[in-house]
Parts: C-alpha cells; structure tokens; sequence
C-alpha cells in the first residue's frame, strides 16, 4: 500500500528522471586520457615482469655459484695431505689425547 | 547477444596490441558505466574519473571475462562493485533535516508529488539533491537497491544477477529500509 511518504519519494524521483541519465558518448579527451593510462600501465607491467625475470635468474645463478662452492670445498676436504685411512695430525703422530 | 561490436574480435586485436580496439571497447562500454555511476554515486562526486577508473579495472581483468554473457552484464557488475566500494569509502552518513535543505531544495521537496508538472532542469538538479541527502544516511547497498527498485524498475531477478545477492536477502534488505525511507520522509516533512 502506498503512503504519504511514497508518494512524496516517488515524486522526487520522478523529477529528478534526467539527472541519473548516463552519458552516450565519452567527454572531449576521455578517450585520448584513458587510453594513455592504459598505456602506463601496460608499460609498468612490462617492467614490473623485466625486473622479476631478472631478480629470478640472478637468485638462480647465486644458487648454482653456492652449489658449485659446497661441492668444491666438501671435494678438497676428501682428498687431504695425510695418507689413506690417517684423518688427522693426533692419528698421524699417535698422540695419546687423554 | 545484444552487442553492437564484435567484443571476441576486440579483444583478440586488443590483446595483439591494437590501440583502435581498446578505443571501440571504450566507446561501447563508456555508456553502460557512466549510467550506473550516475545513477549510484551522488551526483557532486566526480564521475569521470570513476569511469575511467572502471575502464581502467575492466582492462586489468579482461583475461577473466568468459564470454558466456554479453560484456556489459559483467562490466556493468563490475562497475557497481566499484561505486559501492566509493560509498563504503565515504563512511560518514549523517542524517538528513529540514534544516540541511537549501530554499530551492525545500520548494521542490514540498512540490514533490506523483501529479506535479515536469520540472526544468534546475528543479531537476535541486531534487536529485535532496534524493542524494535522503539516500546518504542508508547503507551504500540498501541505496543502490532503493534506486535499482525505485528508479529503474528492475525486478529481484535482475537485481540478484546485477549483484550477486540472493532474492531471499533483496527482499530482507527492501523489508528493512522502506519503513527507514519513510521514516526520513516525514522528518523532513516537519519543517521544526
């Protein structure tokens, strides 16, 4: 059932009609603003993956630097200057170690 | 399909680079977003930047769009989304009174009724106002839905497409905020 107060509402919505009517066609420079924009933003994207691809492979190369580093110096450790089967100065001179 | 340019084939040359593309997927969605800018967002708040900013969105997530729908049921959702989000930013939603009207406001809300004569344009503006002040102190959703119902006519099945809510929750919402709307109403109708 409509009130009073509808009635009041309806009326100002129907006088008020045009105003919530949308535009057709854009504003001068709308098109020429909105497509630069787009352009920024394309360009940042761009840079934004240029700048993680590169971050990626200077992780990946610090890693295989690291690895080949580990492994370098784990292989020196196996061949030291004693004798097969003598690890260290104390087995070498018999040291009693109390 | 209800569009008026080959969207698929925009796209397609979009994506390829094609500036001219991008610049017929404005001209065709600019009217669809300007409507519902204008339509949810008070009219003071600046429009065009808003649209653009949508445009900007609809660009960013076209990858998204699956095609099963015409483009402007889901940009059109999209660009709701945004104007609620602008409204929620707003926050502050003070209570319009007789008092807050300017002369001319207060002449067209007196005047306001069914039978009334078609208004020029300034007495058009001066009722959007006070639309605008009335519609300030709801909740950004229960606006939208008062304008979606009120003003455009649509029925709880479009609005639950254009909004993702379920009928059950529109018709909670619109059971709610119509005795509010009324309520604004006569306060406003006491002139102290």
């Amino acid at each position: 059932m409509n009130t009073r107060e509808d009635e009041k509402w309806q009326g100002l919505l129907l006088r008020s009609t045009s105003t919530f009517a949308g535009e057709d066609a854009p504003p001068y420079g709308f098109i020429t603003g909105t497509l630069a924009q787009l352009r920024a933003e394309s360009r940042q994207q761009n840079e934004f993956e240029r700048i993680g691809w590169r971050a990626l492979l200077t992780s990946l190369a610090a890693l295989v630097i690291a690895a080949m580093v580990t492994l370098s110096v784990d292989f020196s450790d196996q061949s030291g200057d004693f004798e097969p089967g003598t690890k260290s100065v104390v087995q070498l001179e018999n040291i009693q170690v109390s | 399909m209800d569009e008026a340019i080959d969207v698929n084939a925009c796209l397609r040359r979009w994506k390829e680079g094609d500036e001219a593309a991008a610049e017929e997927l404005i001209r065709h969605l600019f009217p669809v977003i300007s409507k519902i800018v204008r339509t949810h967002l008070p009219r003071r708040d600046d429009e065009k930047d808003l649209v653009q900013e949508i445009l900007m969105k609809t660009f960013a997530k076209l990858h998204q769009f699956k095609g099963d729908a015409p483009i402007t049921h889901w940009v059109s959702r999209l660009a709701l989304t945004t104007c609620l989000d602008r409204l929620r930013a707003q926050k502050i939603r003070p209570e319009v009174r007789r008092a807050d009207l300017t002369p001319d406001e207060s002449d067209v809300f007196d005047a306001a009724w069914l039978t009334g004569s078609s208004p020029d344009a300034s007495e058009a503006i001066a009722a959007r106002d006070v639309v605008d002040k009335i519609l300030a102190s709801l909740s950004p959703e229960d606006r939208s839905l008062i304008l979606m119902v009120d003003l455009e006519g649509r029925s709880l099945q479009e609005i639950s497409e254009a909004t993702g809510w379920s009928i059950s929750k529109i018709k909670m919402r619109l059971f709610r905020v119509r005795p509010q709307l009324r309520q604004m109403i006569r306060k406003l109708e006491e002139r102290n």
